[in-house]
C-alpha cells in the first residue's frame, strides 16, 4: 500500500516543475495585478507539492510543517498585497501594473 | 495505526454520487423541462420586486478589511489542530508556547480594537 | 490503478493552471486557481498528507481564494477588459517560461531514482506533525505569530478607510 512504491518522484518533480513554470509565465504575461498575485500563489503551490512529496519519500515531517508554515506566509502576503492593491485602485483607478510606474527611475 | 489513500475511497464515491446527483438533476431537468423562453420566464425573479441591475456591481469596502481579517485568523487556527491533539503530552511547556502564540496574536487583536477596523458605523 | 489516478489529477491541475494564465476574464482566473487547489490537495491526499490536505482546502480554497474574488468584485473588474501586452512581450514571456522549464527538468532528468527509504506512511497525520512543529520547529512556530501581527497592522493600516478624507 507504499503510495511512493508505485508514482516516483521524479514524477512530482516533474509537475512541479510544470506548475512552477506556468505560474512564472503568468507573471510574465498578465497584466491585472490581482493575477499577477494569483500566479504567484500558483508557483509557491508548485513548491509546496514537492516539499510534500519529499517530506513522504524521506518519511521525515518536517517538510510538511514547512508546506504549512509557507500556507501561512502565503495568506499573509495575500492579505497585505491585496490590501496595496485595493489602495492602488483607488487612487490610480485601475490594477494594471503596467500603469504603477511612478517608482520608475 | 496504519491508514492509507485507500480509506478515502467512500469519499471519493460520495463526492461522486454528490456532484453527480448535481450534474445528473441539472441536465435531466434541462433536457426534459418545456422550454418556453418570454422577457417574463427569464427574469431573475419570475414574482416579487424588480430586479434592479447587475447582480455584480461594487460593494463597501468595509468588508474588505473584514475578510483580511478572516484570514489571517483562520490560518491562526490552523495552527492551534496539531496543538489540541498533541495537548496531553506537551504538558504545562506546550501551554506556555500556545499561551505566547495567542498572546502575540491578542495583541494584534487588540490594536484591530483599539483603530476600530471591525466598527460599523 | 494509483498511477492514474496520478496522471488524471496531474492532467487537471496542468490544465486548470494553464487556464489560470490564459482565461481572459479575472473570475474565471479565479475559479479555475480554485479548482487547481482542489486537485492539489488531491496530490497531498495520495502523499497521504492528510492534514495538509485539510488544512490546504481551508486556507487556500476557503479563505484566501474568497479573499480574491472578493477583491474583483469589489473592483468590479469584470467589466472592464484588460489591457494585453504586445505580442513580442508575449512571445517572449512563453519562451522564457519554456526555457526554465527546460532548464528544471534537464537538470533533474539525470537524477537517479532515490530508493524509498521505507517511508512510514502516517507522518502525515496531525498527531505526528504537531509533534515536530512543537518540538524542532518551536522558533518558526512563535515567529509565526509576529507575522501575522504584522500582516494584521499592514493591512489594518492600509485597509482602513481614512478617518476624515482630505478633498473628495
Amino acid at each position: 500500500m507504499n503510495i511512493l512504491q508505485t508514482i516516483p518522484l521524479n514524477h512530482y518533480i516533474m509537475l512541479s516543475a510544470l506548475l512552477f513554470s506556468i505560474g512564472a509565465m503568468g507573471v510574465l504575461l498578465r497584466r491585472n495585478a490581482i493575477i499577477l498575485l494569483m500566479c504567484v500563489e500558483l508557483m509557491l503551490n508548485a513548491v509546496n507539492l514537492l516539499f510534500a512529496a519529499f517530506s513522504v519519500h524521506h518519511a521525515d515531517g518536517g517538510g510538511q510543517v514547512m508546506v504549512i508554515f509557507i500556507m501561512t506566509v502565503a495568506a499573509a502576503e495575500v492579505a497585505v498585497g491585496l490590501a496595496i492593491i485595493v489602495m492602488m485602485f483607488r487612487k490610480a483607478g485601475t490594477t494594471d501594473i503596467n500603469l504603477f510606474d511612478t517608482l520608475k527611475w | 495505526m496504519y491508514s492509507t489513500p485507500y480509506d478515502y475511497l467512500p469519499m471519493a464515491i460520495m463526492a461522486a454520487v454528490a456532484f453527480g446527483f448535481v450534474a445528473v438533476t441539472m441536465a435531466a431537468t434541462h433536457l426534459l423541462g418545456p422550454k418556453r423562453k418570454s422577457e417574463v420566464k427569464l427574469d431573475t425573479f419570475e414574482c416579487g420586486i424588480e430586479s434592479q441591475q447587475n447582480a455584480r456591481f461594487p460593494f463597501s469596502i468595509k468588508y474588505f478589511l473584514i475578510a483580511i481579517l478572516f484570514v489571517l485568523f483562520d490560518v491562526e487556527v490552523i495552527f492551534m489542530y496539531p496543538w489540541a491533539v498533541n495537548f496531553k503530552e506537551g504538558g504545562l511547556e506546550g501551554f506556555i508556547e500556545m499561551l505566547v502564540f495567542i498572546g502575540i496574536l491578542l495583541a494584534g487583536y487588540l490594536y484591530i480594537i483599539k483603530k476600530g477596523a471591525l466598527k460599523w458605523e | 490503478m494509483t498511477l492514474t489516478v496520478f496522471y488524471l489529477l496531474s492532467a487537471l491541475s496542468v490544465f486548470s493552471g494553464l487556464m489560470v494564465v490564459l482565461s481572459r476574464k479575472a473570475v474565471h482566473s479565479v475559479l479555475y486557481l480554485v479548482f487547481c487547489f482542489f486537485t492539489i490537495a488531491g496530490h497531498y491526499l495520495m502523499l497521504n498528507a492528510q492534514f495538509l490536505a485539510a488544512v490546504h482546502v481551508i486556507v487556500y480554497a476557503g479563505a484566501i481564494m474568497v479573499l480574491f474574488l472578493f477583491v474583483i468584485m469589489m473592483l468590479n473588474l469584470n467589466l472592464a477588459a484588460e489591457a494585453q501586452k504586445t505580442p513580442w512581450i508575449k512571445i517572449s514571456a512563453v519562451i522564457l517560461s519554456g526555457l526554465m522549464l527546460l532548464v528544471l527538468v534537464a537538470s533533474v532528468k539525470g537524477a537517479e531514482e532515490l530508493s524509498a527509504a521505507q517511508p512510514q506512511n502516517d507522518i502525515g497525520l496531525v498527531k505526528n506533525i504537531g509533534n515536530i512543529l512543537f518540538d524542532k520547529y518551536l522558533l518558526p512556530f512563535e515567529l509565526i505569530s509576529l507575522l501575522l501581527l504584522s500582516a494584521m497592522v499592514g493591512a489594518v493600516l492600509m485597509g482602513r478607510k481614512e478617518p476624515q478624507p482630505q478633498n473628495e
